[in-house]
């Protein structure tokens, strides 16, 4: 479950990636690899790595067709509110160690 | 079923340097968010953030008396409504935190589409400490 939540993190922290997935939540249907790249100006492998994040946080699954490999949006794990707790967690955790430094660096006179 | 986070924590200072951080505007816009606040119950309050294309955070202040503080949760132009409540308990020395954020379920069904749109945004380098997260996660693939 850890590694899942780590993964879906992983996924949404780089921008690119977030407007690929965006891009395919728009699109009604798949998009291949090819239409991808067009679409974001990049290299096919560029986009299959980013697919392939994507995929690993269960956010796009891919189908194949003959030669070509069609992505489709899932955003199931997004609606899974058990990843929010997790990132609230983490969130709160960084915010009171933020006041701790804050509180130690100034000194009431 | 509820969701709710609890977090306690103990600080090595008086009760009253730790309120007036979690309640004075200046003070939390320098440890947290950039904040329009005023400890006043009914207060419409704005957390910002200084990255670009941030979602806001909003809400209301519920509860502000020394020392329990309660406002509402919202990322702006989202439908759920969360809510978050700070307790502090005096240990002579030093004071002890509770924080509690509840009504996180709300995050679930077609809200979270709309959350994740909020990300969309830039909202990852919008929270401070989640950006520095999301680094490390980065890092250890």
């Amino acid at each position: 479950m850890q590694s899942n939540i780590n993964m879906l993190f992983k996924a949404i922290a780089d921008p690119t990636r977030r407007e690929i997935f965006h891009a395919l939540v728009l699109t009604t249907s798949a998009l291949s690899i090819t239409q991808i790249s067009t679409q974001f100006d990049m290299s096919r492998q560029g986009v299959t790595k980013h697919i392939k994040i994507l995929n690993d946080a269960g956010l796009v699954k891919i189908t194949e067709d003959g030669r070509n490999r069609f992505c489709f949006a899932d955003p199931k794990p997004l609606k899974e509110v058990n990843k929010w707790m997790a990132f609230y967690s983490q969130y709160w955790d960084d915010s009171l160690d933020k006041l701790d430094d804050y509180l130690n660096t100034t000194k009431k006179a | 079923m509820t969701k709710t986070i609890t977090k306690e924590k103990v600080f090595n200072h008086p009760i009253d340097q730790i309120w007036n951080a979690i309640t004075k505007a200046e003070e939390i816009s320098t440890w947290f968010l950039q904040a329009d606040f005023k400890a006043e119950a009914g207060y419409k309050y704005t957390f910002k953030s200084t990255g670009e294309n941030c979602s806001p955070i909003i809400g209301e202040v519920l509860e502000a008396n020394p020392y329990k503080l309660v406002y509402t949760w919202i990322v702006k132009d989202t439908p759920a409504t969360t809510t978050v409540t700070w307790k502090l308990e005096n240990l002579g020395a030093s004071t002890k935190l509770y924080l509690e954020h509840s009504g996180i379920e709300n995050y679930a069904g077609e809200t979270a589409i709309e959350m994740f749109n909020s990300f969309n945004g830039g909202w990852d380098n919008c929270i401070n400490g989640l950006s520095s997260y999301l680094k490390e996660m980065v890092n250890a693939e």
